[in-house]
């Protein structure tokens, strides 16, 4: 935006677009090679978020900050006795919204049905025709969308930096490790129970310190009980 | 009691035991060289260019790390993406410890054993409740956890600035002496690991990881206790990396959660075993002088621009070289090798 003086929206694509291309990039350069090798996989795409972090704080060091200009809804909410950012509200209906989207893509199209086949099993969906590069390649573009959505929705109000991304990144694992690697009902599911613990513990407790420590201890109690995570990870739904 | 003297090996037989020693020279022939290469290393470093012993015992110390590591590894069919966390659990407890009740570093060093086999132990379930990735992404958040942890009660572990004013391993007065003396610690710790390593790599229970590592179920079925060498292994080897931290402890005189704790330092670590080998104990040694030495000349040559190149360059090699750089070795030479990595899915 501030370097090409373009519009909110062309920035927006631009954005897209360069994500695109470096996740056909990280496709095509290191999980094709390594498509059997999961931790090889999960080292290098940990690399690449290094790089891509020190190569951002190069241009937008944490003391500079980055404000983007997407409040969507201004002003503030009152829900009983709390007040709430519009923008906040507006982020939360969002991200229900591209859920919903997720799961009838997955469930109701045949694109949806492709990636479901594949994830059961890659051999048997060649052998029905499915082009499984082409839908892994398309995954890999497709899963950006709610990451860009989401971070333009709360970009106006916590702050943007290179390094933002670790807190979600465990938060992330938590949710897609308690809900069953893959499993999109589980993971929903999973996304609430983490939500609401970081809740508790950080409002009615009032002890925000202990969020994450709570929600690990969550996790590893649900494991125990269920090692394979809420639901199965060999099913999509 | 017998003894024997073979073409190859002595033969001692006592009771119902059997110990053999290879003395044909192909044996212990390059074992040797190698090692007094690593020897004679700190000594010609600290009469010709006494800076570089500090990089010298940086890659002793991740190799010391690495080596440990490649043994949980094999040992549970897992891949731990958090070994710094018992560095983590080392370094605090020597350096709390040294600060508060002025123990020695002989004592600390026990107390940070203890401590990680005590965390070694209570953190090895999870080798046996989670596997494959479910196993690596809860891994790679205990280390992220204690960080916060060392935040939250920055009273005791100083999170923002680091604890200050540990007792150092070795005071002799003279500083590049000192150093010297760190670096043949250090080198004696990773030659011990790789000893013991070894050894066990070669034992009867290395067949028992070799099984577990290929399939948990049959080697269940054929009388391996499973859950008794993947809680065994994972104890020991979390020692091992925690004594590291004690080491660190002591040698920095400072230890701070910030730099030890984040993924940069566990990504560093691994890299050690993956470009080294593998996994394998030995390409562990490789990778750690290889990882070393490249950080050493990025900083040097690049500056500030070395924490940017140092990952592209890793990642790049981490795609390139698909068995480390000992693999290079045993493509023009094939030797039956350790048990090597599987991690079960």
């Amino acid at each position: 935006m501030n370097l090409f003086d373009w519009g909110l929206v062309p920035s927006i694509i631009a954005m897209l677009v360069i994500q695109a291309g470096i996740a056909i990039a990280i496709y095509k350069g290191l999980i094709v090679r390594y498509m059997k090798q999961e931790e090889i996989i999960m080292l290098g795409l940990l690399f690449v978020a290094i790089i891509l972090e020190q190569a951002a704080l190069r241009f937008y060091p944490i003391q500079a900050g980055v404000y983007l200009e997407t409040t969507m809804v201004p002003g503030l909410s009152k829900i009983g006795q709390v007040t709430v950012s519009n923008q906040l509200i507006f982020a939360a209906i969002l991200g229900i919204v591209v859920t919903g989207l997720f799961v009838l893509f997955f469930l109701k199209t045949k694109l949806g049905l492709a990636v479901r086949a594949v994830s059961y099993d890659i051999n048997s969906s060649r052998l029905m025709g499915i082009q499984v590069e082409r839908v892994f390649m398309f995954i890999m573009v497709l899963v950006l969308i709610p990451v860009i959505l989401a971070t333009l929705a709360i970009a106006p109000i916590w702050a943007v930096e290179p390094s933002m991304g670790w807190g979600y990144m465990i938060i992330a694992i938590l949710v897609s490790v308690l809900g069953g690697l893959g499993n999109i009902k589980g993971t929903i599911i999973a996304s609430y129970i983490i939500g609401f613990c970081h809740s508790v513990v950080g409002f009615v407790i009032a002890q925000p310190q202990f969020t994450g420590l709570s929600a690990l201890i969550v996790v590893l109690i649900v494991l125990i009980v269920r090692p394979q995570g809420i639901a199965k990870s060999e099913t999509v739904w | 009691m017998e003894f024997e003297v073979k073409r190859d090996r002595l033969v001692l037989r006592a009771g119902g035991g059997k110990w053999e020693w290879h003395i044909e020279p192909r044996y212990w022939r390059n074992p040797l060289i190698y090692i007094g290469i690593l020897i004679i290393a700190p000594l010609v470093v600290y009469f010709v260019y006494r800076p570089l012993l500090p990089t010298i015992i940086e890659a002793n110390v991740l190799a010391a790390i690495a080596i440990p590591l490649a043994l949980m590894t094999i040992g549970t069919g897992r891949l731990n993406f958090g070994p710094q966390f018992y560095i983590g659990i080392g370094g605090y407890a020597a350096a709390l410890l040294s600060i508060h009740y002025h123990l020695s570093p002989g004592l600390t060093l026990l107390a940070a054993a203890l401590g990680g086999l005590l965390f070694g132990f209570i953190m090895s379930p999870i080798s046996i409740i989670a596997g494959g990735l479910y196993y690596s992404l809860l891994t790679l958040l205990f280390p992220l956890l204690f960080l916060e942890i060392t935040f939250i009660y920055t009273d005791l572990f100083k999170g923002d600035t680091g604890l200050a004013g540990i007792a150092p391993l070795v005071s002799v007065g003279s500083f590049s002496l000192n150093l010297l003396i760190y670096a043949f610690i250090s080198l004696a710790m990773m030659l011990i690991y790789l000893f013991i390593i070894d050894k066990v790599l070669r034992s009867r229970y290395a067949v028992q990881m070799a099984a577990i590592n290929d399939d948990e179920e049959v080697a269940n079925s054929i009388g391996v206790n499973v859950n008794k060498v993947k809680i065994v292994s994972f104890t020991i080897a979390a020692m091992m990396i925690a004594v590291i931290g004690w080491f660190y402890a002591h040698y920095y005189g400072t230890f701070s959660g910030q730099t030890f704790l984040p993924l940069s330092f566990m990504l560093k670590i691994f890299m050690v075993t993956m470009i080294g080998g593998r996994m394998q104990i030995y390409g562990c040694v490789l990778g750690g002088y290889f990882i070393a030495f490249l950080e050493l000349i990025l900083i040097r040559t690049t500056g500030d621009m070395s924490s940017l190149l140092l990952p592209i360059i890793l990642l790049i090699l981490l795609i390139v070289l698909r068995e480390g750089l000992l693999g290079l070795y045993r493509k023009r030479r094939y030797r039956e090798y350790l048990p090597t990595l599987h991690v079960r899915r």
